[in-house]
C-alpha cells in the first residue's frame, strides 16, 4: 500500500491510494479448491485479525448448508473472536505508538499480545492463523481447564492494558498530538461508508454485534463505546474502551459456556446450491463475505464454491474517508501518519 | 509535574522487569503446548496408499513416493512425503487419513530453521523416523473424539 | 431464512435501466451505507449477474440486495457513484476483474492489477489462471519443486 501525495509546501492537497502490492488472487484461487481447503486459505486474507474472516466465511457456509451450530460451539466461537479482537487492537497500538513518537508503548503492547498468542497456542494449536472456526461449529473440543487458564490470562492482560492507559493514552503530549486532527462528522462518516471504530468515534452507535446478534452475543451483556468529535483522539479512546469491553465479554462467556454437548455438526462434502451472506464486526469494521454455490453442469453437486467475494472494511477508510479528511482540513505531512494510524488500515483487505 | 513523576515511576518499574524476549532457537527451547502442530510423523506399517492426504492438502505439499519392500497393507507401495516449504500446518491431512498413519508432533527445529533449502524436503523414510530431540505427539485423530454427528432435522419453518 | 446468523435481508431484482432510480429511492428510504458490488459470471447462460449491497444504519443493519443481469458480450451499466461515493471504487474493481463498463465513471483503470497482470480480465470463467501459474512458474509439474537456475551462492557473488 502506497500513497501518492500532492503537496504545497508542508500542506497536503490531495492523496491517492496505490494498492496492488499484496494482491495474491484469493478469489480466483478459491474457485479451484474444496470448501474446507478454502477455510484454511481465507484466514490468510487479514493478517492482524484472521478469526473474523474465518467467522464470516463460516456464517455464509452455514447459511448455504442450512444449519445452526450447537450451543457450546457458539460460545467457543465468541470467545475466540473476542480474543482475536484484543490481539488486533494491541497490534494497532504497536502501529500507532510509532507516529506519535512514543516507542515505549510499542514494547508494552507486544508483550501484552504475547499473552494472548500463548492462549491461542493452548486452545487451537497455532499462534496467529488458527483454522479453528469451522462450518457447523468449531473444529475440535475446548480443553478441560479452560476457565482457570483463561481467567489468569485475562487478569494479566488487563493489568498491562491499565498500565498502558495511564502511561500512553492519558499522556499530555499524546493528547496534544491527536486532538482536533482528522475530524469526521457523523453524517459524513455514514455517507462515505465508514464502519467500526471510525464510525463509532464520530458518534454513531452502530455495531453489527448488537444489530444482528450472531453466535452468543445475544446472551452476554455489553455496551458499545462511542466518541463525540470524531478526531483521532476519540477513535483511539474508542479502541481502548473496546479492549475493556472484550475482556468483560470473555469473562461472562467463560462462566456461561455449557459443560457438555456436541462441538460440531458433521456436514457433507458436496455443496447444496444456494447463496450466503456473512457479516461480522471485525476489529476494524464490518467484514462481509458473499458466497454463491451453483453449478452449470446439469445434475452435478460441486465441491468447490462458484464465486466468493470478500469486502474488507479498509476499502472505505483509505479511499473515500481519507480523501474527504484531506480536502476539508489542513493536514500537514507531520500529521498524516497520525491520521492514517487512527483509521487503522489493513492493506490485505483491499488487495486480497 | 505530578503526572511526570508518576509516569517516571511507571517506566522505572518496567525497567526492572525481566525482558520478555525468548532466545529461540539456539539458547532456549520453543514454547509449545499440548496442541501445537509442527513436523509430521508417519507410521509406515499403517499406511494403505490411498492418497487421501495428497487430495486433502490445500497447498499441494504432499507428494507420493514409491518405496520397494514388503508392505502387506499397501499394494501400490506408495507413501507420502512432505515439502515443508509449502506446508501450512493446517492438519487436514491428518484428519483425512483413514488409518491414522499420519500424525503431527510439536517439534520445530531442523525442517524449518536451516540455511540450506534442500533440508526442507522430507521423503517418507525421513518422516518415519522420530525427530531427534524432545518432542511429543500432539495432533492425532483422538482430538476429534467424540466424532461429530449429522445436524438434527428442524421441524417446520426456517 | 435458516442459518447461523439472522439474515434480515431483502432481495430485489430489477432491469439494468431501472438501476439508478431504484438506488436513489433506496437512499431516500434510509439505506445510506454502501457496502459493495459483486459480479458472478455464467458463461453457459451468457449473462453476468451483478449484486449491489446497501445497508441501513438507522434500522439496525438491515441489508438490501439489488440484483440484475447483463449480457456477457460488452457488458455495460450506469454508474451510481454520484449517489453513493464509495461505489466509484467498487466499480473500478468490477471493471478490472470482469471487464464491466460503467457509463459515467471517469476513473476506470487497472487499479489493483496495475503491473500485476497482462491479459484478459482474470476472474472470468474462461481464463484458466491455474494452468498459467503451473506453466510459468513450476514448469508444468504440480507436486515438484521448480528447478532453480542459479543457487544462492552464485547470486550473492
Amino acid at each position: 500500500m502506497a500513497f501518492l501525495l500532492t503537496l504545497d509546501g508542508e500542506r497536503i492537497l490531495d492523496v491517492d491510494l496505490i494498492p496492488g502490492f499484496l494482491h495474491r488472487g484469493f478469489e480466483k484461487m478459491m474457485e479451484y479448491r474444496r470448501w474446507d481447503m478454502d477455510l484454511v486459505m481465507s484466514a490468510r486474507i487479514c493478517v492482524e485479525d484472521p478469526d473474523h474472516v474465518e467467522l464470516s466465511y463460516t456464517h455464509a457456509m452455514d447459511q448455504i448448508f442450512g444449519v445452526d451450530p450447537p450451543e457450546r460451539a457458539k460460545y467457543a466461537r465468541t470467545i475466540v473472536a473476542e480474543f482475536s479482537r484484543l490481539a488486533s487492537h494491541l497490534l494497532w497500538m504497536m502501529h500507532f505508538a510509532g507516529p506519535v513518537a512514543a516507542r515505549y508503548a510499542t514494547s508494552w503492547a507486544i508483550a501484552a499480545r504475547e499473552e494472548v498468542l500463548k492462549w491461542f497456542d493452548y486452545v487451537a494449536g497455532h499462534r496467529i492463523y488458527h483454522h479453528y472456526i469451522y462450518p457447523g461449529g468449531v473444529r475440535w473440543n475446548l480443553p478441560k481447564d479452560l476457565k482457570e487458564r483463561t481467567l489468569q490470562v485475562l487478569d494479566r492482560v488487563e493489568g498491562l492494558v491499565r498500565d498502558m492507559e495511564r502511561g500512553f493514552f492519558l499522556h499530555p503530549v499524546f493528547q496534544r498530538r491527536a486532538r482536533d486532527v482528522g475530524r469526521l462528522k457523523a453524517s459524513d462518516a455514514v455517507r462515505l461508508g465508514a464502519t467500526g471504530p471510525v464510525l463509532r468515534g464520530s458518534g454513531v452507535a452502530h455495531d453489527i454485534r448488537k444489530a444482528l446478534k450472531y453466535d452468543a452475543y445475544g446472551m452476554v451483556d455489553f455496551e458499545i463505546p462511542k466518541g463525540e468529535y470524531g478526531d483521532a483522539y476519540d477513535r483511539a479512546m474508542v479502541r481502548l474502551r473496546e479492549m475493556y469491553v472484550s475482556i468483560g465479554i470473555i469473562r461472562q462467556a467463560v462462566q456461561q459456556i455449557p459443560e457438555e454437548g456436541p462441538y460440531r455438526w458433521r456436514l457433507p462434502m458436496a455443496l447444496p446450491p444456494g447463496e450466503g451472506v456473512g457479516r461480522v464486526e471485525s476489529a476494524r469494521g464490518e467484514f462481509m463475505t458473499h458466497i454463491v454455490s451453483t453449478t452449470e453442469k446439469p445434475g452435478g453437486r460441486p465441491l468447490e464454491p462458484y464465486r466468493i467475494k470478500f469486502r474488507g472494511p479498509t476499502m472505505a477508510h483509505l479511499t473515500t474517508v481519507l480523501k474527504h479528511i484531506v480536502h476539508n482540513e489542513e493536514i500537514t505531512v507531520a500529521d498524516f501518519p497520525v491520521v492514517v494510524g487512527s483509521l487503522d488500515p489493513c492493506p490485505p483487505d483491499i488487495d486480497r | 509535574m505530578e503526572m511526570v513523576l508518576k509516569l517516571l515511576g511507571l517506566g522505572f518499574r518496567y525497567l526492572l522487569r525481566r525482558p520478555y524476549t525468548r532466545l529461540y532457537p539456539y539458547k532456549e527451547p520453543p514454547f509449545t503446548t499440548e496442541r501445537t502442530r509442527a513436523r509430521h510423523l508417519l507410521y509406515m506399517d499403517r499406511c494403505i496408499g490411498c492418497r487421501a492426504c495428497q487430495l486433502a492438502c490445500p497447498a499441494d505439499a504432499i507428494k507420493m513416493y514409491k518405496i520397494e519392500g514388503e508392505w502387506p497393507k499397501n499394494r501400490l507401495k506408495i507413501f507420502p512425503g512432505v515439502d515443508y516449504s509449502r506446508c501450512t500446518y493446517c492438519g487436514l491431512c491428518v484428519e483425512a487419513c483413514p488409518t491414522s498413519a499420519l500424525v503431527m508432533t510439536d517439534y520445530t527445529m531442523e525442517h524449518l530453521i536451516t540455511e540450506d533449502k534442500s533440508t526442507t524436503l522430507y521423503t517418507p523414510e525421513m518422516l518415519a523416523e522420530p525427530p531427534k530431540g524432545e518432542h511429543r505427539v500432539t495432533f492425532t485423530k483422538d482430538l476429534l473424539k467424540p466424532p461429530p454427528q449429522p445436524p438434527p432435522k428442524k421441524g417446520g419453518g426456517g | 431464512m435458516k442459518g447461523a446468523d439472522t439474515g434480515r435481508r431483502i432481495e430485489v431484482e430489477v432491469e439494468p435501466s431501472q438501476l439508478r432510480e431504484r438506488l436513489r429511492r433506496a437512499l431516500e428510504e434510509g439505506y445510506d451505507h454502501f457496502i459493495g458490488i459483486n459480479v458472478v459470471d455464467y458463461p453457459r447462460a451468457g449473462v453476468m449477474e451483478v449484486y449491489y449491497f446497501v445497508e441501513s444504519v438507522q434500522r439496525g443493519g438491515e441489508l438490501l440486495v439489488v440484483k440484475l443481469r447483463v449480457p456477457r458480450e460488452n457488458p455495460a451499466l450506469d454508474s451510481v457513484s454520484d449517489i453513493y461515493p464509495l461505489a466509484e471504487y467498487q466499480e473500478i474493481e468490477a471493471h478490472e476483474f470482469f471487464g464491466l463498463d460503467f457509463r459515467g465513471n471517469g476513473s476506470l483503470r487497472k487499479w489493483i492489477l496495475d503491473e500485476n497482470w497482462e491479459g484478459p480480465p482474470p476472474l472470468r470463467k474462461d481464463v484458466d489462471t491455474r494452468k498459467f501459474v503451473l506453466e510459468t512458474y513450476y514448469g508444468g509439474q504440480r507436486y515438484e519443486r521448480p528447478k532453480q537456475e542459479k543457487s544462492l551462492q552464485e547470486v550473492v557473488e
